[in-house]
């Protein structure tokens, strides 16, 4: 089948081409099971060079190829062409700063990722056997959920509180900080907590729900966020999140 | 701005499922409905401090343009109602999140359902008012448009100057306390927003039932044009007597304030509640959306936050003055005056009793 791609390009160094434009291409020969990284790289290969993007793995695990897929937010390597039709539209997520092409400047979007402290704190000294902190299976299910982000930003980008305010911490570092603060292990929840009281933390959530669909990992987004905000107002994370049996 | 203009551009480009299109309409309805909070909750007052202007606005709000936009604020209430509600239920149990579409759809089904009774009660009254009483004639009728935009001058006005008041206070606030800091990485906690977020919660569900009664009441038991023409006040059970021969808007607002059951003002009580808790949240909602829109410059944040807390605490000192203070039997004098205005502007006849009542006067 033929497919048509219509894509949101800027070249910052070529004269004519600082200011955003559509470009289409038409591709042959394409299965309904292409994904649509790989027809990006035959349009790449084949037909303008000059074309970029941001890809590593592609096979979503690493998540650099998130884009905006006929409207919605996408990872270009998990998305075939047969759930998207015959024309596709792609465009660089929003709220970050275009580089080029589809490829945007992630330091805002990691600078917030930052505050939040999302990595482990326990100055417990280690316990005898010097091997793991235990914790339960009901415990670990808690924050099972918000441990399977890659980063990619497709919940950040499309969140229309952040296009509005590029301050709001947005959801991928509510995501992150509530992996942490939700571990019975773990030691600087109410400090992480602070940190996402502040105004431009979670309260600019409107629960919208675009973050939970957009997640390529499926991560319940919307919901990890709602229990951040319920464990502020309580002041603290015991007993927000129901403990779950195991299945 | 750019931020605003970005929003909303991208905001129709880019397909969000329902939740998306629910929050377009919670802010739209809510910016709305605050809106016309501004102008009811200082033209009410009117009816106290200065019976002549109440009356006019009350032939104003009598005009067809105003009549189209009743229907529209019965809607926006109501929608910002039911979909308010939806959003607490989500934000308190985030684990019954894959219900909220299906709470999106039917959150506009309800509306749709409570609205349809709703809007044939309030159109009996537009058709009562135009047939039964031909109150307008046609050739009179763009005077009457014309006047009625005339009347919301001083509210233009009133909002220019409360802008510039916020723009002094920002541009003070800013001279004082200098750029706000930069988001530092372990800042301090703020309690501030956490007490709204709860705050905006209660309020809406404790102001749903009361909005709701008064809605009913005032725009569908009794309509607009009921204020100039009924005899009983609803809700009152005439314990005060019905309105006199020639019935004026000041009057029924006498009536509906005066009436007491048990040494309790019923409806001064009710009305006050009303006013605190809509205001608040009307207000805090409001600031929401401009600093959501202005979070690039310290300068146009601090001016919508001024903007917003000028407003309410004007709303809620008018507003309050006007429910607490005593009422005078003359105010009803001075309405009349402004009554026989009004029918010499449209060109009519005044009413017999109307004549006998100003006649007897002098």
């Amino acid at each position: 089948m033929d497919v048509t791609f219509r894509i949101r390009r800027r070249n910052p160094d070529v004269p004519g081409k600082e200011k955003p434009y559509w470009q289409e291409f038409l591709l042959a020969d394409v299965d309904p099971t292409d994904r649509v990284l790989e027809l990006l790289h035959r349009i790449k290969w084949e037909q303008d060079g000059s074309l970029s993007l941001r890809r590593s793995c592609a096979h979503g695990v690493c998540g650099s190829d998130a884009m905006r897929i006929n409207g919605v937010n996408r990872l270009a390597c998990k998305i075939l062409i047969r759930d998207v039709g015959e024309k596709v539209q792609v465009e660089p997520i929003l709220g970050l700063p275009v580089i080029k092409d589809l490829i945007v400047d992630m330091e805002p979007f990691f600078d917030h990722y930052k505050q939040v402290m999302p990595f482990f704190v326990n100055d417990d000294p280690l316990p005898e056997d010097g091997r793991e902190r235990l914790q339960t299976q009901d415990d670990r299910q808690q924050f099972d959920d918000t441990t399977k982000c890659i980063l990619c930003a497709c919940c950040t980008t499309s969140c229309p509180s952040f296009w509005a305010n590029g301050h709001y911490v947005g959801p991928a570092a509510i995501v992150g900080a509530h992996r942490f603060i939700f571990d019975t292990r773990d030691q600087a929840g109410k400090a992480r907590l602070d940190i996402l009281s502040e105004p431009n933390g979670v309260w600019r959530c409107r629960t919208i729900f675009n973050c939970t669909p957009a997640c390529p990992r499926d991560i319940e987004v919307t919901k990890a966020i709602g229990e951040v905000k319920l464990a502020i107002r309580k002041g603290t994370n015991v007993g927000i999140i129901e403990s779950s049996a195991i299945h | 701005m750019t931020s605003l203009v970005l929003t909303v551009r991208e905001t129709l480009r880019y397909r969000g499922a329902i939740g998306q299109w629910s929050w377009v309409l919670h802010r739209l309805t809510g910016v709305g409905v605050v809106l016309f909070l501004a102008l009811h909750v200082i033209d009410t007052s009117w009816a106290v401090f200065y019976p002549d202007l109440y009356v006019k606005a009350i032939a104003a709000y009598q005009s067809p343009l105003f009549t189209l936009g009743e229907f529209g604020l019965v809607f926006a209430v109501v929608y910002h109602a039911f979909n308010g509600i939806r959003i607490v239920i989500f934000d308190y149990k985030p684990e019954l999140w894959r219900h909220q579409a299906q709470a999106a759809v039917a959150v506009l089904v309800l509306t749709l359902l409570v609205l349809a009774p709703v809007f044939l009660g309030m159109l009996s009254h537009v058709v009562d008012f135009y047939v039964t009483e031909a109150a307008i004639a046609g050739d009179k009728m763009l005077d009457v448009v014309v006047f009625s935009i005339l009347e919301q001058l001083p509210f233009i006005a009133g909002f220019v100057g409360v802008l510039a008041a916020a723009i002094v206070l920002a541009a003070l606030y800013s001279l004082i306390r200098g750029d706000a800091p930069a988001r530092g990485k372990y800042p301090q906690a703020s309690p501030i927003e956490r007490f709204w977020w709860g705050f905006m919660r209660l309020s809406g569900i404790l102001i749903v039932p009361l909005v709701f009664g008064h809605l009913a009441l005032m725009h569908v038991v009794q309509g607009v044009f009921d204020i100039t023409a009924a005899q009983e006040v609803a809700g009152t059970m005439a314990v005060n007597g019905t309105i006199g021969a020639a019935p004026s808007a000041v009057e029924f607002v006498y009536h509906r304030w005066s009436y007491a059951a048990g040494g309790l003002f019923v409806w001064r009580v009710y009305d006050l509640f009303l006013l605190v808790l809509v205001t608040i949240h009307g207000f805090n909602g409001l600031r929401y959306v401009l600093t959501d829109y202005t979070s690039g410059s310290d300068f146009a944040r601090r001016t919508a936050v001024a903007l917003c807390t000028v407003m309410a605490a004007i709303l809620l000192a008018v507003g309050g003055a006007s429910l607490l203070v005593p009422l005078e039997k003359d105010i009803v004098d001075e309405a009349m005056a402004a009554t026989a205005e009004i029918y010499e502007l449209r060109g009519e006849e005044l009413p017999a009793a109307l004549e006998a009542y100003l006649t007897e006067d002098q």
